[in-house]
Parts: C-alpha cells; sequence; structure tokens
C-alpha cells in the first residue's frame, strides 16, 4: 500500500504524519477549523509504519503507551499479593513448606505453593519488571528521536492553517502606522519577545517569525526515563553474585561466627541493653510498669580470614579489619558490608574457665589451664599433671539407663570427664570428673563421684574473674547492597528530568504576514494562561488592543 | 535511514533480551530451597573425626547414606546401632555410611562413638553450614544418596533397622 505523503510545501513525510515535518500543514483533516493535534509536532513515531515486520510488531507492542499503563498496573497489583503473609527472606531460620500451613492454615499453603511466599523473587514478577524497562526504552525511543529531529530544523514560516488552528491564535490586519512596512512590525515584535526570554528566528524577508522558549523542558520526561532505566538495571544487577545479600545471623557473645559466602567474620564482644529509669519515664510508662530499652548496643569486631579459609581441618587465621559499636540506625559498615541491630536474647551461659589444678589437702597450685564450654581441646598438662579430657556433656543429664548424655549442645550443665596421670596417681590414670558450675557440682555430688582423688586433687577456678559468660545473644541483619549507589544516581537523574519537565514549559509563537494580514500562533505544552498572557502583551505593545481571553480558541486543555 | 534504523531496533531488542534472559535465568535456577528427592546432593568439603579433609564427590560411585545428627538426640543415639550393622552389611557393595555431627565438640563426638561403638566415619559440622545447606531442620535426618550422587530418599526422624535395609536395596537395585 502506497500512500501519497508529499505535503504542497514539497515536504516527503513519513507515513501517518499528522502534521507537515516543514510546514506545518495539516495532512489529515485538512478541512476542519477545530484546534490541531500537537502531541509530538504531529511527527509520525518510529513504530507508525506501513506493513510492519515480526520485529517491528514487538517493537510497537512496547512502543505503546497504553501498553505501558497495563504493565505498571499488573506489576502494582502483583506486589501487593507479596505483602498478605510474610515474605519467607524475613525468617530466621524457618521451613516454609509447614510454616505457611500451621500459621495461615489452608489459605497460607496456597500462598506458599503459588509461590507468593517470594513474590518479588519469583520469575514472573521480574519478567514484568523486564517488561517495564523495555518498554521505557522503546516508548521513549520511538519518540524522542522525531521529535528532536522536528524540534531541531523547524520551518520558520509555517502554513496558515496551522497558525489558525492553533489552541491561541490571532489573526487582524497591521495596525495603521505598520501597515506601510510589516516587516517593521516583525521587527518590534522580535525585540519584545527577546526581552521576554524568548530565542527569536526571523525568515530571510522579514515577514515570518518563529519565537521560542524552554525548549529544553521537553526533554524532561525522556531524562527522567533514562534515570529509571538505571534504577531499574541496577535492580536487576543484584542478582548478580556477590551484589546483594540479606541475612539474619545470630552472635553469641565472645565468639567470632563466620558470615556465609564471605571471608568475614564477626565477633560480638559485648552486647548491651539499657533500660530507661524509673524517673526518666513519662508518667503513662511508669504506670505500666514496663521496662523500656533505651539502648542495644553490640560491640562488634569484623574480621577477615586470611588463611585456611576453606580448609576445614585447619583454623581460620584471622586479621581484624573493623571495629564499630552497632547501635539501631547506626549500622557497622566495612567496605559495603552492613551489619544493622536487629534483635537480642538473654541467655547467660558459661563460655570458658580458666580452671586451676590444686592440691585438696594444702590449697597449693600446680597450675592453670583455659577450659572451653564449647570445643574443649582433649589434653592439658598442669605442672607435673597431664590431664587427658575422655568427655564432654555440655548440658549433662543421665538418661533412663542411668548413662551420663547431653541434653542439648548448649553449655547449660557442663560436664567434664579428666582422666589425670601424674605423681601419686595410679600408672592408668585416674578418673576426675569436673563440673563447672556449683550447683552442679552440688546436684550431681562431683566430690561423691570423684571420691578418693577427690580428696587428693580439686579443678577449679580462683574466682570470678577466672570465668568467662556470654550473657547475651546478638541477632544482627547482615547485608551487602552494591547496587545501591546506582540505584541513588539513577532516582537522581530521574529527578532531574521531572524538574525540567515540571517547572518550565516549552513555549513557541509563530507569525506571519500575508500583506498587511497579520497571523499569530502560540504553542505550549502547559500554562496556556501564561502564553495567552505573554501574546496578548506582545500585541497590546506593538498597537492592537486585545484581550488575552480572546486568543483562547477552546480545544481539550492539556 | 531505513536501514539503519532497522539495525538500531534489532540492536535494541537484543539487549533487551540478553539482559532480560540473564536476570530471567537466575531467578529461575537460583536455588533458593532445599536439595528434594531427585535433585544432586549438594557438594560440601568439611573435617571428619580423624582430622582429614573429606568431601561427598569422594564417595561418587557409590552409594551413600549420610545422616545428619547430635548426641544430645535420643533417636539419633538408638538408630546408631542399626546403620553400623547395615553398613557391616553392605560393605561389599560399597555403600557408605557417614555420620555429619552438627554443632558439637570433638571430645564429646568421640567419646560418644567410642560408647556406641561406631565405626562408620563421623564428620563434623561446627558451625551448622553442611545443615543449612541440606535444609535439615530435625534429628536425625538422612540421605539416601545414589552412586550417581542425586538424592534417592530423605527421611527425617529415626529409622529402624528393616526401614535402612529396604531403602538401600531399592536404592542400590537388589
Amino acid at each position: 500500500m502506497f500512500e501519497n505523503t508529499k505535503c504542497e510545501c514539497g515536504h516527503q513525510n513519513p507515513p501517518e504524519t499528522v502534521l507537515c515535518e516543514s510546514c506545518g500543514k495539516p495532512l489529515l483533516d485538512e478541512g476542519d477549523q477545530t484546534p490541531l493535534e500537537m502531541r509530538y509536532d504531529g511527527v509520525a513515531r518510529r513504530s507508525q509504519k506501513a506493513n510492519p515486520n515480526p520485529i517491528d510488531l514487538v517493537w510497537n507492542f512496547f512502543s505503546s503507551v497504553k501498553i505501558a499503563v497495563y504493565l505498571i498496573v499488573i506489576t502494582l497489583l502483583g506486589s501487593t499479593l507479596g505483602t498478605i503473609y510474610p515474605q519467607e527472606n524475613t525468617f530466621v531460620n524457618l521451613d516454609p513448606s509447614t510454616y505457611y500451613k500451621e500459621n495461615y492454615g489452608t489459605l497460607g499453603h496456597l500462598y506458599y505453593l503459588l509461590g507468593l511466599s517470594h513474590t518479588y523473587e519469583s520469575w514472573w514478577f521480574i519478567l514484568l519488571l523486564l517488561m517495564i524497562g523495555t518498554s521505557l526504552v522503546i516508548c521513549s525511543l520511538d519518540r524522542v528521536l522525531p521529535l528532536y529531529r522536528a524540534l531541531s530544523k523547524q520551518q520558520i514560516r509555517k502554513h496558515l492553517s496551522f497558525i489558525l488552528r492553533q489552541k491561541a491564535s490571532f489573526a487582524d490586519e497591521l495596525p495603521a502606522d505598520y501597515r506601510d512596512n510589516p516587516s517593521a512590525w516583525v521587527e518590534a515584535a522580535a525585540s519584545r519577545l527577546r526581552k521576554k526570554g524568548y530565542k527569536v528566528y526571523k525568515d530571510a524577508n522579514g515577514t515570518a517569525l518563529l519565537a521560542e522558549k524552554h525548549r529544553f523542558s521537553r526533554w524532561g520526561p525522556y531524562i527522567n526515563h533514562i534515570g529509571l532505566i538505571i534504577f531499574l538495571l541496577a535492580v536487576l544487577m543484584r542478582s548478580i553474585p556477590g551484589w546483594h545479600m540479606d541475612q539474619y545471623i545470630a552472635f553469641p557473645e565472645g565468639q567470632p561466627v563466620k558470615i556465609p559466602k564471605t571471608s568475614y567474620y564477626l565477633l560480638n564482644e559485648k552486647f548491651t541493653v539499657d533500660y530507661y529509669q524509673e524517673e526518666e519515664m513519662s508518667e503513662e510508662f511508669r504506670e505500666k510498669g514496663q521496662a523500656v530499652p533505651k539502648i542495644y548496643e553490640t560491640q562488634a569486631v569484623l574480621f577477615r580470614c586470611t588463611e585456611n579459609c576453606d580448609n576445614p581441618v585447619a583454623e581460620p587465621i584471622l586479621e581484624e579489619v573493623h571495629r564499630h559499636n552497632i547501635i539501631v540506625n547506626k549500622p557497622l559498615d566495612y567496605k559495603g558490608l552492613l551489619a544493622y541491630q536487629f534483635d537480642y536474647r538473654e541467655n547467660p551461659v558459661l563460655r570458658s574457665v580458666h580452671a586451676s589444678l590444686k592440691d585438696k589437702k594444702t590449697g597449693e597450685a600446680f597450675g592453670s589451664f583455659d577450659l572451653s564450654m564449647t570445643d574443649p581441646k582433649p589434653a592439658y598438662s598442669v605442672g607435673p599433671y597431664n590431664l587427658e579430657l575422655k568427655g564432654y556433656y555440655p548440658d549433662f543429664q543421665l538418661d533412663a539407663n542411668g548413662r551420663p548424655v547431653s541434653a542439648s549442645r548448649d553449655p547449660n550443665a557442663p560436664a567434664f570427664i579428666f582422666l589425670i596421670k601424674g605423681p601419686g596417681l595410679a600408672a592408668e590414670g585416674e578418673v576426675y570428673m569436673y563440673f563447672p558450675r556449683q550447683i552442679d557440682k552440688e546436684r550431681f555430688r562431683q566430690d561423691e563421684i570423684n571420691g578418693a582423688l577427690g580428696a587428693k586433687l580439686e579443678i577449679g577456678v580462683r574466682s570470678m574473674e577466672d570465668v568467662q559468660i556470654s550473657a547475651y545473644t546478638s541477632y544482627l541483619n547482615v547485608r551487602v547492597d552494591r547496587a545501591m549507589p546506582y540505584i541513588w544516581t539513577g532516582a537522581a537523574i530521574s529527578m532531574i528530568g521531572l524538574i525540567m519537565g515540571f517547572y518550565w514549559q516549552h513555549r513557541r509563537i509563530w507569525l506571519r504576514m500575508d500583506g498587511i494580514t497579520l497571523s499569530l500562533g502560540a504553542h505550549t505544552n502547559k500554562n496556556w494562561f501564561g502564553l495567552r498572557k505573554e501574546c496578548a502583551d506582545l500585541l497590546n505593545q506593538t498597537g492592537y488592543a486585545v484581550e488575552a481571553k480572546s486568543l483562547d480558541k477552546g480545544g481539550k486543555s492539556s | 535511514m531505513g536501514n539503519n534504523r532497522k539495525w538500531i531496533q534489532i540492536f535494541i531488542l537484543l539487549v533487551i533480551l540478553v539482559i532480560g534472559g540473564i536476570t530471567l535465568g537466575s531467578a529461575l535456577f537460583r536455588d533458593h530451597s532445599v536439595p528434594g528427592t531427585g535433585d544432586k546432593a549438594p557438594e560440601f568439603k568439611v573435617a571428619g573425626l580423624d582430622g582429614q579433609t573429606h568431601r561427598l564427590s569422594d564417595w561418587r560411585g557409590k552409594p551413600v547414606v549420610l545422616n545428619f545428627w547430635a548426641t544430645y538426640c535420643e533417636p539419633c543415639r538408638n538408630e546408631m546401632p542399626a546403620l553400623q550393622k547395615q553398613m557391616d552389611k553392605w560393605a561389599d557393595s560399597g555403600l557408605v555410611v557417614i555420620g555429619m555431627n552438627v554443632g558439637e565438640g570433638q571430645v564429646t563426638v568421640r567419646s560418644f562413638i567410642e560408647q556406641y561403638k561406631v565405626k562408620f566415619p563421623i564428620y563434623m559440622d561446627p558451625d551448622d553450614a553442611i545443615r543449612k545447606e541440606y535444609g535439615v531442620l530435625n534429628y536425625p535426618t538422612t540421605f539416601f544418596i545414589k552412586p550417581d550422587g542425586s538424592i534417592h530418599l530423605i527421611k527425617v526422624g529415626e529409622m529402624t533397622e528393616t526401614f535402612i535395609e529396604q531403602t538401600i536395596t531399592g536404592m542400590v537395585g537388589r
């Protein structure tokens, strides 16, 4: 199908052009007198072409603003689905296949089965984001390039019907004093428009004029789109390994914990929770009699593993790299690795003791050794004695058959079984049972178990200074988000685009003389009131008497 | 001009397709789920009680029974003798039983296996990394892994000797 798209001014326009790209003559509805549709200056969008091939069809689909709006609405609705029940990634440790059923019943189970328990990582949600991104790119390109071309080579003398069919237009014979010399009026108008900040272009014989200002505001939406695309790409980049991490980890006091999938270890040296004193509280709080926390603080030390990191047999070698006291909203921040205070639990347990071996009768100490409650070493040498650790029960109990067992892995009631060899003892060694906690010592009758050996030797601590206790476990939210700078950049560019489009308007005024008749047309993308006033002022200062309102030729205001 | 425009279109669509493919692909294949029946058993590298480094792939080509356990877990203690018997029984067919101790100290584990006369290899998972990787939440949990490295069956809870025997029979196809 061929369409004759050549304008009477001689310009060859692409198919579907609304207004001739050169002279502005309306090509589709010549007889009409209603105000013109000026969107994209009447140029054909890229996608508007005859005989589209499959690639064009894909292009055309994404170039439609209607489709873009649908995509955004679907994405909005889709993202609300993720807010019905808590998402899986907000839990530290759970089995999603049972959690949703137990807590929210059949609906919850259905929610899990539909994959809505991880809505924002689901393929369809990411596909929607991708489609919005595609739509942004293609919509913008489809419009911005033809618009750029149209605006950068505007003809000054426009077709009469283009001028008269503008939403703000005016036509009359020149005032009496200018009728001999129409170009003098044009010159007078030009200088007044320049004063108003317009860029003025006149044609060769001085009988037509184009005045224009704030063209850059037309690029605002496209700059906004570039910002959004950067934003979206940055969000997608989070799926690059190592770019994004968000996990909740428990840190008991005094024990470095490896941060999974990194080479870092974090040590909670000390956790503090401080409560408001009664006199600091308001009357209402005092009446409730509730303890109100004032501060949660984790004294954190960050280590990097330098050697033996991936060697399960050897102890990793750690190097301190950073130290920070984490309080709420003041995270530890080391090269993009962030650790936020999230929760805490008070569970005082023994961590280690600095025990001494003494002569029970004389009280003479033979020496001392460090005894860990988490992973004690198998052998110790104390003075003339050798202690071999034969058994360790962190949570000592006797089972139904009277055999010693541990009830859990937590050192709630630690018990150690030593085989001691040394002077004055049997050659094969003698067994000594040690309960570090006084309460367990009495409950399980340490002295009776140890019998004769217990009368000779004693393992114990000298004072509380020899005892290390982990009083709190601090829960931290450990995050890495390398995409964040790009997200901010995208957001900033997007904001610049919005401001350009919001606070300035692209105003244009066309004038042409036909004999002694002046025709004026004006166009803006918003604030028509201001534009009409500017045109009326111009006319009133050059010999006419018009009211701004009379320039309004109706049409839909946008 | 027209030709040029077409190439730009194709180029932009291709870029979108590549970026889209990569992100969608990584979203689809990201393994945020724990391994299930038929999946490949995740590789691990751990210390054994013998002080050596061990990998699951060391046993490729042999059927493996991977048992997550702890000394404080009564059903784990109960099924230890049955596991040991089955290990001895199937030794000819190359069956390997691995006891993956979760989060306990060497001394505790060593005294336990002496007391219970456990001969099969004991591996240590001190910081729960392997447990999390395998999605184990209750003890004991046992993974029956086929010679090709895929998971034949996952059993949560105490097993009887008959159950172990039948499952191994089903797995090695005899």
